[in-house]
């Protein structure tokens, strides 16, 4: 430790850190003008001392005057309490009133007011034109479905018709088969039973 | 020490709701202090004792702006420390200060004389501050982070205005503090 430093000082005002106090501690076992210096010190602090503290001349004291005490807006701020419960009131009071009351329409201003008919009008147009591509859309898909459906109904008769008319062609085929076996069997019958 | 730092705040809080008298308890227990510090600044009984009256005005007045209570001491001597020197520089510039012989005020001295006024004429070749560095750490025992604080400057500034002055006081009591 430097004899230099203020060290010895803190150390004296025992402000030193205690890391400060032990090194300087150590340093006075040695060092014979800084033991010297911390006595001027204390001669000096103790000659300081002989100057006392004088009597106050007269007393200081307030007498309670509204215009010293603090106003109802500062005692209710610095009053955390008090604070609190005054903004759970208004709290309240404003959900009540805005119960009771009911959101009020304010008119708009003029200039708002044609804006907010030009908007409208765009978008009734917007609408109606989305509206008319819906329906024009709606009615092709439904066109579309019935043709569809129509030609599936065409076809199925076209197929019933052939398969009836394979049938009573079937039938028929068979029935003059039939008629020619049956024909021919009476014909043999009556020309060998004739010729014996 | 705690207990009365206890005491202090409760006073503090109930003469923030306006209870003068709590106030009044409190300034019965600073004014000599108080008093004391702004004397050995502006070197006038007077004077100091307006000023005394002042700080205490106007420490009620700002009260609720105190944070930490616990840093009643420093606050108040802050407002001292403005207040005097608002005064001293009213008065006079700083360069042209000269104080008055206190020999010459009334009221009994309970030490001997020519080591009071020895001290007293050491305290008076101080530059103003670094007369109130030794009085705030000598005579009011504040810490020097407490010292910061009241005098709005770092710490390393109020040990060098402090050791400075009293390397010059070691030298000029010298022959009276043997």
């Amino acid at each position: 430790m430097s004899c230099e430093s203020n060290d010895l000082k803190d150390y004296y005002f025992g402000e030193a850190e205690p890391g400060a106090r032990q090194r300087v501690e150590s340093h006075l076992e040695t060092c014979g003008a800084c033991r010297d210096e911390l006595s001027r010190l204390q001669l000096t602090h103790a000659a300081l001392g002989a100057l006392r503290d004088e009597e106050i001349p007269r007393r200081i004291a307030f007498v309670s005057d509204k215009v010293f005490s603090p106003r109802w807006y500062q005692r209710l701020w610095h009053s955390g309490p008090q604070l609190g419960f005054l903004s759970a009131s208004m709290l309240a009071c404003a959900i009540l009133v805005h119960a009771f009351a009911g959101p009020r329409p304010v008119a708009p201003p003029a200039s708002i007011v044609t804006a907010a008919v030009v908007d409208q009008a765009a978008i009734e147009r917007e609408v109606g034109k989305r509206i008319d591509l819906a329906v024009t859309r709606a009615v092709a898909h439904s066109e579309q479905r019935q043709q569809k459906k129509t030609v599936e109904l065409l076809q199925a008769a076209d197929r019933k018709y052939e398969l009836d008319r394979q049938s009573t062609l079937q039938a028929v085929t068979a029935s003059a088969d039939y008629m020619k076996r049956a024909l021919n069997r009476d014909y043999a019958l009556n020309n060998f039973g004739s010729g014996q | 020490m705690i207990f009365r730092e206890v005491e202090d705040r409760d006073l503090i809080e109930q003469a923030r709701r306006g209870k003068v008298e709590a106030y009044n308890l409190l300034i019965s227990r600073w004014e000599k202090r108080v008093f004391n510090y702004v004397l050995r600044l502006v070197n006038h009984r007077e004077d100091a004792m307006d000023l005394t009256q002042d700080v205490f005005l106007k420490a009620y007045q700002h009260l609720p702006k105190l944070e930490d209570v616990s840093r009643f001491a420093p606050w108040l001597y802050r407002i001292a420390h403005n207040e005097a020197y608002s005064l001293m520089r009213k008065n006079r510039p700083e360069s042209e200060l000269e104080f008055e012989p206190r020999s010459s005020e009334p009221g009994a001295r309970m030490f001997p004389i020519e080591l009071s006024l020895a001290v007293d004429g050491a305290l008076n070749r101080l530059t103003s501050d670094q007369r109130e560095a030794v009085v705030l750490k000598v005579y009011q025992g504040f810490k020097f982070e407490e010292m910061a604080e009241i005098l709005s400057c770092p710490v390393s500034t109020v040990k060098s205005r402090l050791y400075t002055a009293l390397d010059l006081l070691k030298d000029a009591l010298a022959p009276v503090a043997q």
